[in-house]
């Protein structure tokens, strides 16, 4: 009966040609990694790129270490960064100023090297940068909206990855603040930080000393904060195409996982990437073909938002400041305590209302406004508080 | 088919006898009915309840049967199954015991519907006769793909990974429960999109179609349903198509409620190796939550 039900009639005219519709390309059963040797497929120019990007990384944060003391009259003067809001209002503005997290991060440990913010200050810019980073895939959104593109299709990902982000670092910013005051985490430090700080120096000293000499030192920090924001690119560029093709996935790409699979793969995949915007990029070419869903994304980025500071512990190396380095470590560690607890206890409950709230928001023109209007002006709000 | 009926507890009888006697009447099926004893101790009062629920039944179904086995609920009613060589197995809610109890050995029911080797209707709720029949298919042949809806690339007719062949959800449930369905019956079969963009260029039509538009575009879910349709109606069984976007579990609990069904039919997989540790079951969650009859065809 079922090969009945599935071929009901094999002498029937055929079917008229099908539109186009997205179906998974025809490859060879064996994947092009076993035809050739991985060795075939390493590309020099790539490790070249990377090696580059890693290099101005360094420099640019001895240039911004630097450079810092020269820009404290701006932000304690001008901006009026004094307390932990104004710190959480600035990171997040600063963020969306240069349309990148990562160099913001790395500006508020700086000035924590520096001694403008205090430790709660940094902690409070970092989480303002992540939130400031995570308007950038609504802001491309919002362009193709106003192309005239479909609402929900165009701001879905990136008003779940802006909601998720902030409905997990604003409980974060609270458990972070708890465990820097009690001073938690401060036993936990790299021990190579020293000897890495040592090669640091024999390796960026001498450029970053050409610049400190030619330069005011706020032209010096301005430099470092544009070698940083140009060392990201450069990454970027120099990571493997991250277009996860359904064809090499399979069926694989279609099925849905248990929330914890996805947190660890979000994780993982934002570990290397360094990048949360990169890491749902990779999903992009997926959901053409309708593979990416609901049930998968959100905790995707939840995990991808612990790994995310990667870099910016980097940073806190490099600046050779077990302070810096805690701080770091704290964001880390209370985004992911916020998300397991998430997971753990309410996940299906959470999912249901962020996925709610995107819907909301992309129902009409009105909300979107209201959206649009709250995400300017909370940051502006928490500056001038 | 014959069917057997677990009778678990004597207060969560009548679920499960009146959905054997509908299905013994419609198809003039024998009846096994079976209870689980922990100790022989036991034996007497199980044969006294099943006389009774024997004597419910005698009327709707004339070959009834029973049988009294020893052991754990769940693993004793799968062996019955596979050694009887049911057709489908009927299970009440059973009773509610304690969390640790629950959490360490899971329900007899879920268990039963997880291990057996047929179809499982778990009896839960009101039941009332077979009017409207809700079947959710997620266009899957792949029993490890489950309920997720994954039509945007069908695989082979038939076929599923690796060659191997797998019937769908609804030739499943045509193949061995469609007797449940008398004359007046009608089957919407749901299919849930859970699918988004993930970017800002990605063409999302079809991925907010309605029925209709699914149809009308020739999509792949719009395929999917109208060859389910005119399955059905081949069959003389009254039928239509029903698209939802959201939560594949949300979508399928707001339909069953909205549409008032008196009978939800799912597919499963069953969950060994990697999947189970990586793959979230939808079925499981659906059983569990539900608050009427499914029936867990595989």
């Amino acid at each position: 009966m079922p090969e009945m039900l599935h071929n009901p009639d094999t002498t029937a005219p055929a079917p008229p040609p099908r539109p186009p519709i997205p179906l998974p390309a025809v490859e060879s059963a064996r994947p092009a990694l076993l035809r050739h040797g991985w060795w075939e497929r390493v590309r020099l120019g790539k490790i070249g790129l990377f090696v580059a990007s890693l290099y101005l990384f360094m420099l640019a944060i001895t240039l911004m270490k630097e450079g810092a003391r020269a820009v404290a009259p701006w932000v304690q003067n001008l901006l009026e960064v004094s307390s932990a809001a104004n710190a959480l209002g600035f990171g997040w503005l600063f963020a969306y100023g240069i349309m990148s997290g990562s160099p913001v991060a790395a500006a508020a440990l700086t000035f924590f090297d520096a001694g403008l913010v205090d430790k709660l200050g940094a902690f409070a810019m970092i989480t303002g940068s992540r939130l400031g980073a995570s308007f950038i895939v609504l802001f491309i959104g919002f362009l193709y909206v106003l192309r005239g593109r479909d609402r929900s299709t165009s701001l879905s990902m990136g008003l779940l990855s802006l909601t998720v982000t902030a409905t997990s670092h604003l409980p974060g910013l609270f458990l972070g603040a708890l465990l820097l005051h009690a001073g938690s985490l401060d036993a936990v430090q790299l021990r190579s930080g020293a000897l890495l700080r040592s090669v640091v120096d024999r390796a960026v000293e001498p450029v970053a000393g050409v610049a400190v000499a030619l330069l005011p030192d706020w032209g010096v920090f301005v430099l470092g904060l544009g070698v940083i924001w140009f060392s990201f690119n450069l990454f970027d560029k120099c990571l493997p195409q991250m277009t996860l093709k359904e064809s090499q996935l399979g069926w694989m790409s279609r099925l849905v996982y248990r929330p914890w699979v996805m947190f660890l793969l979000g994780a993982l995949i934002t570990m290397v990437s360094m990048s949360v915007s990169l890491s749902l990029a990779i999903l992009v070419p997926l959901s053409a073909r309708g593979f990416v869903r609901r049930e998968n994304v959100i905790p995707y980025i939840m995990g991808a938002n612990i790994t995310t500071f990667i870099d910016t512990l980097l940073a806190a190396v490099l600046l050779n400041n077990p302070a810096a380095f805690t701080i770091v470590l704290v964001e880390m560690f209370s985004i992911a305590v916020i998300s397991i607890v998430i997971l753990a206890t309410c996940y299906r409950r959470y999912q249901r209302a962020m996925l709610d709230f995107v819907a909301w928001v992309t129902t009409r023109n009105r909300n979107l406004a209201l959206f649009m209007a709250a995400i300017f002006m909370v940051p502006v709000a928490l500056i001038v508080i | 088919m014959p069917v057997l009926i677990a009778v678990e507890n004597p207060s969560q009888a009548e679920a499960p006898l009146n959905l054997g006697a509908q299905v013994a009447t419609r198809g003039h099926e024998p009846l096994t009915l079976l209870t689980v004893i922990r100790h022989e101790s036991e034996r007497p009062a199980a044969a006294a309840m099943l006389a009774r629920a024997c004597e419910a039944v005698q009327d709707y179904a004339p070959d009834v049967r029973t049988q009294v086995r020893v052991g754990h609920p769940a693993t004793e009613i799968v062996c019955e199954a596979e050694e009887g060589g049911y057709d489908l197995v009927i299970v009440g809610d059973g009773p509610r015991r304690n969390l640790m109890t629950r959490f360490l050995h899971g329900s007899t029911a879920v268990r039963v519907v997880e291990h057996a080797p047929c179809p499982v209707i778990l009896a839960k709720g009101r039941i009332g006769p077979l009017q409207r029949v809700l079947l959710c298919d997620s266009g899957s042949r792949d029993p490890s793909v489950g309920l997720a809806s994954n039509s945007h690339a069908p695989p082979a007719p038939g076929m599923g990974r690796r060659g191997r062949r797998y019937p769908s959800v609804l030739s499943r449930f045509t193949e061995l429960s469609v007797d449940l369905l008398d004359g007046a019956g009608e089957i919407v079969v749901l299919h849930v999109m859970s699918q988004m963009s993930a970017g800002p260029g990605v063409p999302g039509k079809q991925l907010r179609s309605d029925t209709e538009g699914l149809v009308e575009e020739r999509a792949p879910e719009g395929e999917l349903l109208l060859r389910d349709i005119e399955a059905l109606q081949r069959l003389g069984i009254r039928a239509r198509p029903q698209v939802r976007h959201g939560l594949v579990v949300d979508e399928i609990m707001d339909e069953v409620h909205q549409g008032d069904y008196d009978l939800v039919v799912i597919g499963a997989y069953r969950g060994e190796g990697w999947q189970r540790i990586l793959l979230d079951d939808l079925a499981h969650r659906i059983i569990v939550e539900l608050d009427r009859p499914v029936l867990v065809v595989r």
